[in-house]
């Protein structure tokens, strides 16, 4: 068999860059009604705390898509692997979307300066910061404090997201550049170090402080575990896009490499469910008030429901159906449980920010809907002119034929 | 060559290459052939389709085990616990299903693996403490450089009339008989 020849001409059909007009129109359509939606619900409720906590929500949901796939980059660099190097650039895709993220957080911080009335971080009003347990927090969640933290975070994921999308760029029009690859190799594993800890921190200041009195040692450790498994689920539903309409070629993408992907999300899958109910269970059995309020807050009245359908969306479901070996590769099943991934992070974010808000019941309207679209619009839209200046499969690394050969 | 206390069981075909016995394996695949098994020293890419191999039935007889296992968690802390000896632990329900969930946990591995653990042993054949590839002296070469093709019969003229022709259509060029012990002493 001539594998050499083989594997030149499946190269051959990766296409020239092209701008995806199906993205960009999604894109286009989802922000302004997202835009629209949101500005129909303050005009209608008045209610700018909805609309503010509607939007943390929209912008965490794209943040933890293009950062679970920008640690799933320095993955694949730090491992060396060889099954993803046909699919990096849809990663990179994700990844490289870092700075829309940066932008799209600044309505957060500008919130945090003026919008006290909203309900935003909580520990910026001065009744809650009289109390005894979020003063002794004050060295740490304060304004100036908060913003410099946050230019930090975005400054690090921005500097190394495009180090590791603009290496893999260059790389394109090089036969093999092996200097860039292993250069990228040397700094994914200081990248790896540093995602833990701002990702962690990340996750306390936006997520955690909106209830500033709770604590909890695991948050961190759950939000990443949200992170990469929805992250994922973009990457395979991106890839099986990508490989309908052409863009990763003809043949290229087989079975062996979207089994990994498969096995990856049902172990993240996995590894969500160990780390919720690790949460919760620790919370649940110790029993401390200064806890496990959080929890029974979300136990009692209709928020029940909401945890019971997170379990099953976010562990029971994709656990059930992605277990056996042939679901991994199955179209249809790997499609379905992506969606349902991406559905549990939205419906897992909702879970973490609202009851701040909706003590009582879980409500979802406009104000909530709407800035989710706007954020996910306009981040279609991003991607879909990245499609236009690059290719979809990382023409120049080295270990591409390797990759396409990979067998299981 | 055949000795004493032996008896053909089958015909088996070396080859040297790993593309050549995928191309055989696919023929052999093709014409109905059950009885048949291939070996190799290293693992070939793409042999498992060649073979036309079916799913293994042991991811079944796993999670049928795991479930059980899960079951039988549930009955035993919630029997325990909160009917045959209720006991309340920290002034919480008796039956509160949050703290057993480690046990529920480690029952469906427990039963998963052992169940796994007996099958694989089963199916694998592991109880038969030798082989016809044994008794034909053959291990040490489909365990060194050369990989095998056998197909299994005992009916001698099945296999001259049938296996033989199969085997050569596909290339190979060194055809032996299986022979297997009839005598119970395995030889190594």
């Amino acid at each position: 068999m001539s594998t050499q020849g083989t594997i030149s001409s499946l190269i051959q059909t990766i296409p020239a860059p092209a701008r995806s007009v199906t993205v960009l129109r999604a894109g286009g359509a989802l922000a302004v009604l997202g835009a629209l939606l949101s500005a129909l619900g303050l005009v209608f409720t008045d209610s700018l705390g909805r609309l503010a906590h509607g939007y943390l929500l929209g912008f965490s949901f794209v943040w933890t898509v293009c950062l679970g796939s920008l640690l799933l980059v320095a993955l694949h660099h730090l491992t060396s692997a060889v099954w993803s190097v046909v699919l990096r650039r849809v990663m990179e895709l994700f990844a490289s979307r870092i700075g829309l993220v940066a932008i799209l957080f600044l309505p957060l911080l500008i919130i945090a300066y003026v919008g006290h009335e909203t309900g935003m971080f909580p520990w910026l009003t001065p009744e809650v910061a009289a109390d005894h347990i979020v003063h002794g927090k004050a060295p740490y969640l304060n304004l100036p404090f908060f913003t410099l933290r946050a230019v930090l975070f975005f400054a690090i994921w921005f500097l190394f997201g495009k180090f590791f999308v603009g290496r893999s760029i260059k790389q394109d029009n090089t036969t093999g550049d092996e200097r860039s690859t292993l250069l990228m190799r040397k700094l994914s594993a200081p990248f790896v170090i540093l995602f833990a800890f701002t990702i962690t921190f990340a996750g306390i200041d936006w997520l955690m402080s909106q209830s500033p009195l709770w604590y909890s040692t695991m948050f961190g450790v759950y939000i990443f575990s949200g992170m990469i498994v929805s992250a994922l689920a973009a990457i395979t539903l991106s890839a099986y896009k990508m490989i309908d309409s052409g863009r990763l070629g003809q043949g290229i993408i087989n079975d062996n490499h979207i089994y990994n992907l498969g096995t990856l999300m049902f172990a993240f899958t996995v590894f969500w469910g160990y780390i919720a109910f690790s949460q919760y269970f620790l919370i649940w059995y110790a029993n401390m008030p200064e806890e496990s309020f959080y929890m029974v807050q979300r136990v009692e009245g209709g928020w029940l429901n909401v945890t019971v359908l997170l379990a099953l969306v976010r562990f029971v479901i994709p656990f059930m159906l992605l277990l056996s070996r042939r679901a991994k590769t199955l179209r249809s099943r790997l499609i379905a449980m992506s969606i349902v991934i991406l559905f549990g992070q939205l419906l897992d974010l909702y879970w973490l920010i609202m009851p701040q808000i909706h003590e009582s019941e879980p409500t979802v309207g406009w104000q909530e809907i709407g800035p989710v679209l706007f954020c996910s619009g306009v981040f279609l839209l991003t991607i879909g002119s990245f499609l236009g200046k690059h290719k979809a499969i990382a023409v120049g690394d080295p270990l591409l034929e390797k990759s396409i050969w990979f067998q299981l | 060559m055949i000795e004493s206390g032996q008896k053909k069981v089958g015909l088996v075909g070396m080859f040297d290459d790993p593309n050549t016995l995928i191309a055989a394996a696919k023929k052999v695949r093709d014409s109905g052939h059950r009885a048949w098994d291939c070996h190799t020293p290293y693992p070939v890419h793409g042999l498992e389709q060649a073979m036309g191999l079916k799913d293994s039935p042991i991811p079944t007889i796993t999670i049928i085990a795991a479930f059980t296992g899960f079951v039988s968690a549930v009955v035993l802390t919630g029997g325990l616990n909160a009917v045959h000896y209720p006991l309340r632990v920290g002034g919480k329900p008796l039956f509160s299903w949050q703290a057993f969930v480690p046990i529920y946990f480690e029952l469906f591995i427990l039963f998963a693996a052992l169940a796994t653990l007996v099958s694989v042993v089963v199916y694998c054949k592991l109880l038969r403490w030798h082989s016809p590839l044994h008794d034909s002296g053959l291990m040490k070469e489909v365990t060194g450089d050369r990989l095998a093709i056998v197909l299994e019969s005992a009916d001698e003229e099945y296999i001259e009339q049938t296996c033989r022709p199969l085997l050569e259509a596909a290339g190979c060029t060194d055809i032996r008989h299986l022979f297997e012990n009839t005598d119970d002493e395995p030889t190594i």
